[in-house]
């Protein structure tokens, strides 16, 4: 009765070695979050603003998202709407086709990932280059990320060495990760200059200025979108903000709680076409105005997808974002699977422990590990409730209404543990069974030993 | 019904509680502030990995820089002030030809203190040269520094180019087992000049 989730778990937690590098890793980006969280005294209503202007711009998507649309195309860029996956991989082939592209350099975007855009492209023989250097690891590996931030943090250095041996013609046996890293960047320079049309998501999109803002540390995404003339920017519509004071918010938030920094090196806005070029953005909702009219749920909307619950979570950080079934592994990535597809996904709401640190290291205060627990609720109504556990809570309630048979049953307990423990019962796999007391409190309480 | 309107329809059928916008104004004036905001930016600037220097009463900044980088064959920069440039990146004629640039010496508009960032505006013919040179050198004025990104955000404009941003430091990435290299993509040393 396993889920998937611990079933991918169990394999990821073979290579302990492995295992207690990742958990301590992320471990560290959480400490430097919390650092430099502390050393600002207004944190805490930092992201009670932030999570006020998502349920404020959430709220007014329509106006946000049509006066972005005025101001953009005044700035000289053309804006398509895509209602689905299968849109926008199409508006962009389209955009793509009548431009004669060939190479095509992209900036990293979940969006992207979601839509499955880059296998699309590749089937009509366009060829897609991810700049981020995680991404890129990856897309040669053929295989996906494993964190929204931190795509290839289940790689070892030693894999991108015989990888970059292969594709880039690096050092035998050097994994050094800055030769690596300057290998891959003389790499993609040619990548970069020679691209006929250059890709980014968008962090933020700013209906009062019609622009998009992009954040990178390593600036791939200004290093494309500065050499060829065709520029494409497409982000999911939960990304919309008013102005760009908000952005002084967000700004201030968003690295310190992905990755420990103050803020990302590059913060770029995109307002205008380059000069003689083209700038072409699209919106996307694939499922979006769906989720914004689930009341239990529309908060998962505040995400500005800085990683920050998986870095936190006890079960990511021990399980890799390869055991979640949803490509948004963690605590974000729980929710937003259950909401794209329940039936699909609901393996990974019990890769949680409720132990609630997610809700509160969100920037914007998704209310992560209460939606989970709600999404537990439902496993029943869905018809996808483990069976084991139903037939358990089951007998505890009958159990609970019957104190007679309750008190008798009581002292079978321990005799019961051990049966179940012999024959190998599944919910005990991998759990400590607890030692029972010789007198339950019961007995203690009417002897009058409890003081 | 067009996307745009199925989607626009969706939306607005969806809303049923619209929330207020905030009044970020008590948060923005509580916020940090630094007595002095010189030696914070500094302090921020060097642990994101970049520089800076203070030019000192009566010094010449081209002579700062030929100190700075004695050997550069390649330095680019359309500032007027900026005598020690070997070219003029507006003559190139495509942004491909700033590949291989030593040194780019540009103007930052406003800084900020809490993050070592610093805002450019574009305001030459190829915004590439920010990204492709090895080397990046910031003039900005001191009293062009701001506290926090609140103030940060008050001064900005993405001017005629239509593009600007915040930069603090140099290009990085932690990709291969979180261990930190410069010069991921963009310059591999940023120094920020403050006059």
């Amino acid at each position: 009765m396993s889920t998937k989730h611990s079933k991918n778990a169990a394999r990821f937690l073979k290579d302990k070695e492995q295992v207690a590098w990742h958990d301590q890793t992320l471990w560290m980006v959480r400490a430097k979050r919390d650092r430099l969280g502390k050393e600002i005294p207004e944190w805490e209503k930092l992201r009670d603003a932030a999570s006020a202007i998502k349920m404020y711009s959430n709220s007014h998507l329509d106006t946000l998202l049509t006066t972005f649309e005025k101001n953009a195309v005044a700035n000289g860029a053309k804006v398509y709407w895509a209602k689905d996956a299968d849109e926008y991989c199409k508006i962009i082939y389209g955009i793509l086709q009548q431009h004669h592209v060939k190479h095509f350099v992209k900036s990293k975007s979940m969006l992207s990932e979601e839509c499955e855009l880059d296998p699309y492209l590749e089937s009509k023989g366009i060829e897609v280059v991810e700049t981020d250097l995680g991404e890129r690891i990856l897309q040669l590996m053929k295989i996906k990320p494993s964190h929204i931030v931190m795509p290839a943090i289940h790689i070892k250095r030693e894999k991108v060495g015989k990888l970059f041996e292969k594709e880039m013609g690096t050092e035998p046996g050097n994994s050094d990760p800055t030769y690596l890293t300057h290998a891959a960047r003389k790499n993609l320079r040619q990548r970069f200059i020679h691209a006929d049309a250059a890709m980014t998501g968008a962090n933020f999109a700013v209906a009062e200025t019609g622009e998009v803002v992009v954040c990178t540390n390593e600036g791939n995404a200004d290093m494309g979108t500065s050499q060829p003339k065709l520029q494409i920017a497409a982000f999911g519509m939960e990304k919309i903000v008013p102005d760009r004071r908000s952005l002084g918010v967000f700004t201030r938030l968003l690295a310190r709680s992905g990755t420990g920094q103050p803020i990302t090196t590059y913060t770029s806005h995109y307002r205008k076409p380059r000069e003689g070029g083209e700038l072409h953005i699209i919106i996307v909702d694939n499922g979006r105005s769906k989720i914004l009219a689930n009341e239990e749920h529309r908060k998962t909307l505040n995400c500005i997808r800085c990683g920050a619950c998986m870095n936190t979570c006890p079960v990511y950080r021990r399980s890799g974002g390869y055991s979640y079934t949803y490509f948004i592994p963690g605590p974000i990535g729980i929710n937003l699977g259950m909401l794209k597809a329940p039936l699909h996904y609901y393996d990974n709401v019990s890769a949680c422990s409720l132990c609630y640190s997610c809700s509160n290291v969100c920037p914007a205060k998704v209310d992560l590990a209460e939606q989970i627990y709600l999404w537990r609720q439902d496993l029943n109504k869905l018809g996808v409730a483990n069976p084991i556990k139903k037939l358990m809570s089951g007998g505890m309630e009958y159990l609970m209404n019957r104190p007679k048979l309750f008190n008798s049953t009581l002292k079978m307990a321990p005799l019961g543990m051990g049966i179940l423990k012999s024959v190998g019962f599944q919910w005990g796999k991998g759990r400590d069974y607890p030692s029972f007391p010789k007198e339950s409190f019961n007995e203690l309480w009417k002897k009058g030993k409890v003081k | 019904m067009s996307s745009r309107e199925e989607i626009l329809q969706n939306v607005r059928r969806a809303i049923h509680v619209q929330y207020e916008m905030p009044d970020l104004t008590e948060l923005e004036s509580i916020s940090q502030k630094f007595p002095d905001k010189v030696q914070k930016f500094c302090d921020v600037m060097k642990a994101a990995g970049g520089n800076t220097v203070i030019l000192k009463e009566g010094e010449d900044v081209n002579e700062v820089i030929r100190r700075l980088y004695p050997d550069l064959k390649r330095v680019a920069s359309n500032l007027k002030e900026i005598t020690c440039a070997t070219f003029n990146p507006d003559e190139v004629q495509t942004p491909a030809e700033l590949d291989g640039t030593d040194l780019a010496i540009v103007k930052g508009v406003v800084g900020v203190a809490e993050t070592a960032a610093v805002w450019l505006t574009q305001d030459m013919k190829e915004r590439a040269l920010y990204f492709i040179s090895e080397r990046l050198i910031i003039l900005l004025d001191k009293e062009k520094l701001v506290d926090n990104m609140h103030d940060g955000y008050k001064h900005i404009d993405t001017g005629d180019y239509g593009f600007g941003l915040f930069m603090s430091g140099p290009s990085k990435t932690a990709d291969i087992e979180q261990a930190l290299v410069f010069g991921a993509h963009g310059p591999r040393e940023v120094t920020v000049i403050l006059y």
